[in-house]
C-alpha cells in the first residue's frame, strides 16, 4: 500500500511539472499547444540515451534533455509566431502526430514501440537514488523548483510582457515589445522545463517507449491544466492530483467491470471538461483566484 | 502500375476527408464555432451503419437513414447546449475547443464501451476489389466513393447557391449582424449549418466503414485530417475544403510509393505545417491567418 501511495506520489508530481510547464505557455501566453507531450518524450529519450551511452549522471542527462527539449520546441514556436487561434492548434496536432510517428520509427534511436529499458538508476557526484522513496523527494524537489522558475518569471517583466501578448498583440507590439522573441523563449522555456519531467519519468521507470507520449498524454495534460485553472500556479498541481487520483478512486468503486475503468475515468475527463467550459471557464482553482483578474 | 494503384485509393481516401471536411468548413464558416467534436459525429455515423448491417442485418438504406438521425441530432445537440451557452457568456475559441474536445472523447469513449475497441468493417460486394488491369485491383467502392462526393458537392453548392436557407447561410459567414437586420434568425440558421454540415460526415463514415473499417479512435483522426484540409484549403472556403481533402487523400496514399507505410500520416501533417507556416490562408482561403 505504500509503495502503491509512493508511486502514485511520484507519477502525480511528475504530471504536476508538466502541467505547469503548459500553463506557462497556455495559461499566460496564450500560446494553446497540443503537443506538450512532444517535449516529454524528447527529454524523456534524450535523457535516457545519456545515461546510458554517456554514463551521464541525473544532472547532466537532464540538461542535454532541456537543451534538446528548447531546441526542438522551435518547431512549436514557428507557427505560433506565424498564426494564433484554430491554426495554431492544428499546427500544434500537426506536430504531435509527427512527433509520435518519428518516436515509433526511428528505432535505431528511440527503440520503436518497443522502446529503451535497462536506464540505470539516477546518479549525482557522491550518491546514487534507486529506491522510490527517494525519487520522490527527487520529483517533489524538481516539482517545486520549476513552480518557483515559473512563478518568478510571471512576476518578472518578462511575464508582464507575455500577459501583455495574450490579451492584445497588436498593442502589445505597439508598446515596442518584441512579440516574436518573448514568444519564442517562452516556447523554450516551457519545453525545457517539461524535460525535466521527462527525465525524471525515464530514470524512474528505467524504461520509456512511445505509449507515454501520444495525444493522449497532451490531452490529458490540458484537462489538468483546465480543469485546475489556467494562469494560476496552483490549479494545474490540483488538476494533476485530481487527474491521477481518479482512476485510483474509480479502481476502488464496487460493481465496475475492471475492463472499463479506463473508459469511464476518460468519460469523467471529458464531462468536467465539457461541464466546466458551460459553467466555470477559469477552471476549479482558478474561480477562487478570480479577484486577481488573471484569466 | 503501383503508382495508378496508389492514385485510386488516394482519391478513394481523399473523396472521404473532402466529405467530411466540407462539413467541418461549412460549420466553421457560417457560424465561426470550431466544431472539432465534428470526428465524432463520424464515429457514430460509422458504427451506426455498421451495426444496422451487420448486427441487425438491416437494409443499407435504414442503416444510413438511422446514421443520419443521430448524427444531425448530436450536431443540433452540440449547436443547442453546449456552444450556445458558451458562446453566451464568453466567445473565446479556446473555450468552445475545450468543450468540443471533451465531447470527443466522452463519444470515442461511449462508442468503445458499447460497440467494443476492435477494428469493424462492413462487408459488402462492393468493397471486393477485382484486377482490372495487370497488379491493380479495383473495388466499385472506389468510384462510389468519388462520384458520391462530387454528387453531394454540386448538391450543396446549388443549395446554397439558390435556396433562401442557403443565401442565408451565406450571408451568415459574412456578417452576422446585418443577417438580424435584414430579420432573418441567425440562430436557425445555425442549426441548419450544424444538422447539414453533420449529416455530411454519413456517406463519408459509412465508405470508410465498408473500406478501410472503423474503430472508436477513427473520429480523432477525422478531426485531425477535416482540420488539416480545412485549413490547407483555406478556412471559409468550401471548395478549398474539398481540394484540401482530396490533397491529403492523395498525398497519404502516394507517400506509400516512397516511403514505408507508417510515415504516410506524417506526410499530411508536414504539408500542414508547412501550409500554417508559409501559407496560412490556405490556397483558396480569404481569411486571414495572423489575427
Amino acid at each position: 500500500m505504500l509503495a502503491y501511495l509512493n508511486n502514485l506520489a511520484v507519477l502525480i508530481s511528475i504530471n504536476a511539472i508538466l502541467a505547469v510547464t503548459l500553463n506557462f505557455v497556455l495559461g499566460y501566453a496564450g500560446i494553446f499547444s497540443l503537443a506538450h507531450a512532444v517535449f516529454f518524450g524528447v527529454g524523456a529519450y534524450t535523457s535516457a540515451l545519456v545515461a546510458m551511452k554517456l554514463g551521464g549522471g541525473f544532472l547532466l542527462s537532464t540538461a542535454a534533455a532541456m537543451a534538446a527539449s528548447a531546441l526542438i520546441s522551435l518547431a512549436l514556436a514557428l507557427p505560433a509566431l506565424r498564426v494564433r487561434g484554430e491554426y495554431f492548434v492544428a499546427a500544434s496536432l500537426g506536430l504531435q502526430m509527427l512527433a509520435l510517428t518519428v518516436f515509433s520509427e526511428w528505432k535505431v534511436v528511440t527503440g520503436g514501440i518497443g522502446g529503451i529499458s535497462n536506464i540505470p538508476p539516477a546518479r549525482f557526484p557522491g550518491f546514487e537514488i534507486s529506491s522510490p522513496a527517494q525519487y520522490l523527494v527527487l520529483a517533489l524537489g524538481c516539482l517545486a523548483l520549476v513552480m518557483l522558475v515559473v512563478a518568478l518569471l510571471v512576476r518578472s517583466s518578462f511575464g508582464r510582457s507575455l500577459k501583455a501578448i495574450r490579451d492584445d498583440e497588436t498593442a502589445a507590439s505597439a508598446f515596442g515589445k518584441n512579440v516574436a522573441v518573448i514568444k519564442t523563449i517562452a516556447v523554450a522555456v516551457s519545453s525545457a522545463l517539461a524535460a525535466v519531467a521527462g527525465s525524471l519519468y525515464a530514470f524512474y521507470l528505467s524504461f520509456v517507449n512511445v505509449e507515454s507520449f501520444t495525444l493522449d498524454t497532451s490531452v490529458y495534460l490540458m484537462a489538468m491544466v483546465i480543469i485546475g485553472g489556467t494562469a494560476t500556479l496552483v490549479g494545474p498541481v490540483v488538476g494533476a492530483v485530481l487527474i491521477l487520483l481518479l482512476p485510483a478512486a474509480l479502481s476502488y468503486l464496487p460493481g465496475l467491470p475492471q475492463t472499463e475503468v479506463g473508459s469511464i475515468q476518460q468519460i469523467v475527463y471529458g464531462l468536467a471538461m465539457v461541464l466546466l467550459m458551460i459553467f466555470r471557464p477559469g477552471g476549479l482553482w482558478g474561480f477562487r483566484d478570480q479577484s486577481r483578474g488573471d484569466r | 502500375m503501383l503508382l495508378l494503384q496508389l492514385l485510386i485509393n488516394g482519391l478513394q481516401l481523399g473523396a472521404i476527408y473532402a466529405l467530411t471536411a466540407v462539413g467541418f468548413a461549412l460549420i466553421f464558416g457560417s457560424t465561426k464555432v470550431f466544431h472539432v467534436a465534428h470526428g465524432a459525429a463520424f464515429t457514430l455515423a460509422g458504427y451506426l451503419f455498421w451495426w444496422s448491417i451487420n448486427a441487425q442485418e438491416w437494409h443499407w438504406a435504414v442503416g444510413l437513414a438511422l446514421a443520419v438521425a443521430v448524427v444531425v441530432a448530436f450536431g443540433l445537440f452540440m449547436e443547442r447546449f453546449i456552444y450556445r451557452p458558451i458562446q453566451r457568456h464568453e466567445g473565446a475559441f479556446f473555450t468552445v475547443f475545450v468543450a468540443a474536445f471533451g465531447m470527443q472523447v466522452i463519444v470515442q469513449n461511449l462508442v468503445g464501451m458499447v460497440f467494443g475497441r476492435g477494428f469493424e468493417t462492413v462487408t459488402v460486394s462492393l468493397s471486393r476489389a477485382a484486377e482490372i488491369a495487370p497488379g491493380l485491383f479495383v473495388a466499385p467502392i472506389a468510384g462510389i466513393a468519388i462520384v458520391v462526393a462530387i454528387v453531394f458537392f454540386i448538391g450543396l453548392n446549388l443549395f446554397l447557391l439558390h435556396t433562401h436557407v442557403g443565401t442565408g447561410l451565406r450571408a451568415l459567414a459574412d456578417n452576422p449582424d446585418l443577417v438580424r437586420v435584414f430579420g432573418l434568425e441567425p440562430t436557425r440558421l445555425a442549426q441548419v449549418a450544424f444538422g447539414l454540415g453533420s449529416a455530411l460526415v454519413v456517406p463519408a463514415a459509412a465508405l470508410t466503414a465498408m473500406s478501410q473499417g472503423i474503430n472508436p479512435g477513427i473520429g480523432a483522426h477525422i478531426m485531425l485530417i477535416s482540420l488539416a484540409a480545412t485549413i490547407v484549403g483555406g478556412i471559409g472556403s468550401l471548395k478549398g475544403a474539398a481540394y484540401g481533402g482530396f490533397l491529403l487523400g492523395l498525398a497519404e496514399s502516394l507517400a506509400v510509393w516512397k516511403l514505408d507505410p507508417q510515415w504516410s500520416e506524417a506526410v499530411t501533417f508536414v504539408i500542414l505545417f508547412v501550409f500554417i507556416i508559409f501559407r496560412p490562408a490556405g490556397f483558396l482561403g480569404r481569411a486571414q491567418g495572423a489575427k
